[in-house]
């Protein structure tokens, strides 16, 4: 086997973070490369850089067959690099010949190949093992069968390295099947795959080599033949817990919110309690069912079976308006989008959740200015006043806007939905600091979190998702790295430590 | 994947006048235009005459003009900030006239309740749009299209394509408040009916409407980021079908206006009146994605319109050029706050690379 792609010495950095760190990475002509490692190990930067999509630091190398070449993404796309993304990416009202050839249609004279682009659609559709008609629309595909064609789309571009991301989240257990026999026949033929997966039986399944990463630096690199589970997720783990933030601990109080076999929305068969003075941690890979459940709870998707109790009353929450009038707030992880209006000044944001708790028609903006005022002293907004635009507010302030919006209506129960996603380190002291000063005043946290030291350091009790179930529960001198990555790709906890 | 944050900063972005006030950047168009056609009236009369434009017979005038399309801007203000359009305010306003018209001269209901059925239709055909538009995830620009289109096709079949002449049942709209009055400048006779009175009546209670009340805040906050919203506890579906409702309300009333002062219940009655409220509606600055706008703006935005083809007349101007003119002002007013933040922009950016220079420069310094 000979050596199509090295990287060595590459870093990155953005603005405030290190996101790789001295990286060395090879990867060989018919082999399975797989990339291991937690969310936000580095992974995504890494295929950003292969795919030229990100400019490495200066100072690491890249070598393509040899060469030393500095990758765009056309010019990665020439080299036969080619990336196929966790999201589909396809024109859905095509059909799948058109979506292969879209952007390099073959023509002749300007004057499109159809029966030729059909021909090879249909021979490399053949060569994958997949009966799919090209005629047939992309919408009418599953995901299996979209992945199969995007990377049918590779092949016929001729690719040399096939990068495949997360080619199975959310897969079933058969079209999971169907993509690996695709990547072991496309290796066959002398391609470099590079593998990502939270999915580690995958990894043993059909790689080669493994490359283990860990907050942007490289922890090691085995033969798939010398690796056992235990020792991969050791490594993708194996933070010092001393370095996490210390949260003061609040006495736990009665039941403030019940979830009886909850289903919906992705969701299957839910049940837990929440104390008030607690925040229950909600762990477990992205896409797994933790933010849907959250939206079950707060009734902004459809509940199809189950039962939610505030305060030992049963409630139904038919939209957010219910969830908010029974003291629940949401702060959601795309706070940009969802969270906030951010043409509109903070005094505008900070009042407008309440407004289904009040009876008043009238309102009045000297009134809502004073509101935001006292929130902008309150959680240490930094803005000269409350008529500043949320938009012109860093990621931090701009949260802590959120939070004043909802600490206006004056709920108790609230959900935080990746509380410190994209939010300086300062600032995100200062939101675990609200977090705690809400426990001390008895009310109660659900926090969905992928941040792995925040989940540990803020949370009482954990709940670890998996595909949509709770795969079990973590607390005390459980709750340690290893066993929520345990729980969360499907082995049981403890036991294979021991 | 944690993403780099946008370093944080207590440095805040000074935001210029124009971006803090909204209305300053149409108002300050709309005042050159007028000072324009000023200097222009003094110039050609060599300063002997007091310019007509702004002689207070001609203001009245302009307002009388501009009263109808004004009270349809004001609801269309509503609807545009809360995310949607409406195009069938022109054909339904003619609708409107015709079953006003045939209420009192054929079907002999009495004034009061034609008028009545006229807006009571009014607003239940605005009512059927915007649910349609509130339930379902098609864009109001097709289903208001659609409304356009039967409505005409509704009012020729119940007038059978004729127009439905009144004997001045409606006179009572069109009396002179000011009875008498004169004015001072050139001693013409002043008239101000009473649907300017209605429109200016219309326009505060949006305005207020607009500010101070929850009901609101909340289209704003509707336009804004329905999902937000939606989060935020707001019942986004009620919201947008309560705009259209009250759309409703005020095309049936401006078209009744409308029908006192021609008299005749006829199909181009409303031909075109939705062009001229959404471009009305633009110039005042509010933003077709919506959460944007507010009545004073639409109020300067349909004096603006209003006066155009006025000035035209007064400078002696052909007609046709009015309709050039008209749509050089929306396309101006429009981009003038784009163009006035983009260049803000550069000199920022400017000033910033002026300042990362001088930085380098003393580090170097420094160094050696």
């Amino acid at each position: 086997m000979d050596e199509i792609l090295r990287l060595s010495h590459i870093s990155k950095t953005f603005p405030g973070v290190r996101a790789l760190q001295d990286i060395s990475f090879d990867l060989k002509r018919g082999e399975v490369h797989c990339l291991c490692g937690e969310n936000g190990a580095g992974k995504s930067t890494l295929i950003k850089i292969l795919s030229g999509a990100f400019r490495p630091d200066d100072g690491g190398q890249i070598f393509f067959n040899g060469n030393e070449v500095s990758l765009t993404p056309h010019a990665a796309l020439r080299m036969g690099i080619h990336t196929i993304y966790q999201e589909h990416i396809v024109f859905n009202d095509l059909s799948i010949t058109e979506n292969i050839f879209a952007g390099s249609e073959l023509t002749r004279m300007g004057v499109m190949q159809r029966k030729e682009m059909r021909r090879q659609t249909e021979n490399v559709l053949r060569y994958l093992k997949s009966d799919l008609s090209p005629d047939i629309r992309m919408s009418a595909l599953t995901s299996g069968q979209q992945k199969t064609v995007e990377i049918a789309k590779a092949l016929v571009s001729k690719s040399n390295v096939i990068i495949l991301d997360e080619p199975t989240a959310s897969f079933s257990s058969q079209e999971i099947e169907t993509v690996l026999n695709i990547v072991k026949t496309v290796k066959e033929d002398g391609i470099g795959v590079i593998y990502i997966s939270h999915h580690l039986e995958e990894v043993f399944a059909i790689g080669d080599r493994a490359t283990v990463l860990r907050d942007g630096r490289q922890v090691s690199m085995y033969p798939i033949a010398e690796l056992t589970k235990t020792t991969l997720i050791k490594d993708m783990v194996g933070r010092d817990p001393s370095t996490f933030y210390k949260r003061e601990r609040v006495k736990r109080g009665e039941v403030v919110l019940e979830v009886r076999n909850v289903s919906g929305n992705g969701v299957q068969d839910v049940s837990f309690e929440l104390h008030r003075g607690e925040v229950l941690g909600f762990a477990g890979m992205v896409g797994s069912g933790r933010s849907e459940l959250m939206e079950l709870l707060f009734g902004s998707a459809a509940l199809v079976h189950g039962e939610i109790a505030i305060n030992g009353r049963p409630v139904e929450h038919a939209s957010p308006k219910s969830a908010i009038r029974n003291k629940m707030c949401f702060i959601t992880e795309d706070r940009q989008n969802t969270g906030l209006f951010l043409p509109k000044t903070i005094a505008e944001n900070v009042a407008v959740a309440n407004m289904v708790n009040t009876r008043q028609f009238i309102t009045r903006p000297s009134d809502e200015a004073v509101t935001g005022e006292k929130y902008i002293k309150l959680l240490n907004i930094k803005a000269p006043s409350a008529q500043t635009r949320v938009v012109n507010l860093s990621g931090g302030n701009q949260q802590k806007v959120v939070l004043g919006k909802w600490f206006n209506t004056g709920g108790e129960i609230f959900i935080f939905d990746e509380p410190s996603h994209g939010i300086d380190v300062g600032s995100k002291q200062e939101i675990y600091k609200v977090m705690v000063d809400l426990l001390k005043e008895d009310k109660a946290i659900l926090m969905v979190s992928s941040d792995m030291p925040e989940v540990i350091s803020m949370s009482d009790r954990v709940i670890v998702f998996k595909q949509g179930e709770i795969a079990g529960e973590l607390s005390g001198e459980e709750l340690t790295e290893e066993n929520i990555l345990s729980l969360s790709i499907g082995l049981q906890k403890s036991s294979a430590f021991q | 994947m944690s993403k780099p944050d946008v370093p944080s900063s207590s440095v805040q972005v000074k935001e210029s006048l124009f971006k803090r006030y909204e209305n300053l950047t149409v108002l300050s168009i709309f005042a050159s235009f007028v000072a324009i056609v000023v200097i222009v009236q003094l110039i050609t009369t060599g300063g002997s005459r007091f310019p007509t434009f702004i002689s207070p017979v001609n203001i009245v005038n302009i307002l009388q003009q501009v009263a109808v399309p004004g009270i349809v801007a004001v609801s269309m203000t509503m609807v545009m900030i809360s995310g949607g359009i409406d195009l069938s305010v022109g054909m339904l306003a003619s609708l409107v006239s015709i079953i006003v018209a045939m209420g009192i001269s054929q079907w002999h209901l009495g004034v009061g309740p034609s008028i009545l059925l006229g807006v009571v239709s009014a607003i239940a055909l605005e009512t059927i749009m915007g649910f349609i538009i509130s339930r379902t995830r098609i864009e109001p620009f097709i289903i208001t299209l659609g409304g356009m289109i039967s409505f005409q096709g509704i009012a020729l079949l119940l007038s059978n394509s004729r127009e439905v002449v009144m004997k001045g049942e409606l006179n009572f709209l069109t009396t002179n408040l000011v009875e008498g009055a004169r004015d001072p400048v050139t001693g013409l006779i002043l008239r101000v009916p009473p649907y300017v009175l209605v429109f200016f009546v219309i326009a505060l209670i949006a305005g207020l409407l607009l500010t101070y009340t929850k009901y609101g805040r909340r289209i704003y906050a509707v336009g804004t980021s329905p999902r937000a919203a939606f989060l935020a506890g707001i019942d986004v579906r009620n919201m947008r079908l309560s705009v259209y409702m009250i759309q409703g309300l005020l095309v049936g009333i401006g078209a009744t206006m409308l029908l006192a002062r021609i008299n005749t219940g006829i199909i181009t009655l409303g031909q075109g009146l939705e062009i001229d409220t959404i471009a009305m509606v633009v110039i005042g600055g509010t933003a077709l994605s919506g959460g944007k706008g507010n009545i004073v703006g639409t109020l300067i935005g349909v004096l603006f319109l209003g006066s155009i083809a006025n000035a035209m007349n007064l400078l002696r101007l052909p007609s046709e050029v009015q309709f050039l003119a008209k749509g050089l002002v929306v396309i101006i007013a429009v981009s003038a706050g784009d163009v006035s933040s983009q260049i803000s922009d550069f000199w920022g950016l400017k000033r910033e690379q002026a300042k990362a220079r001088n930085v380098e420069a003393t580090a170097k310094k420094g160094g050696q």
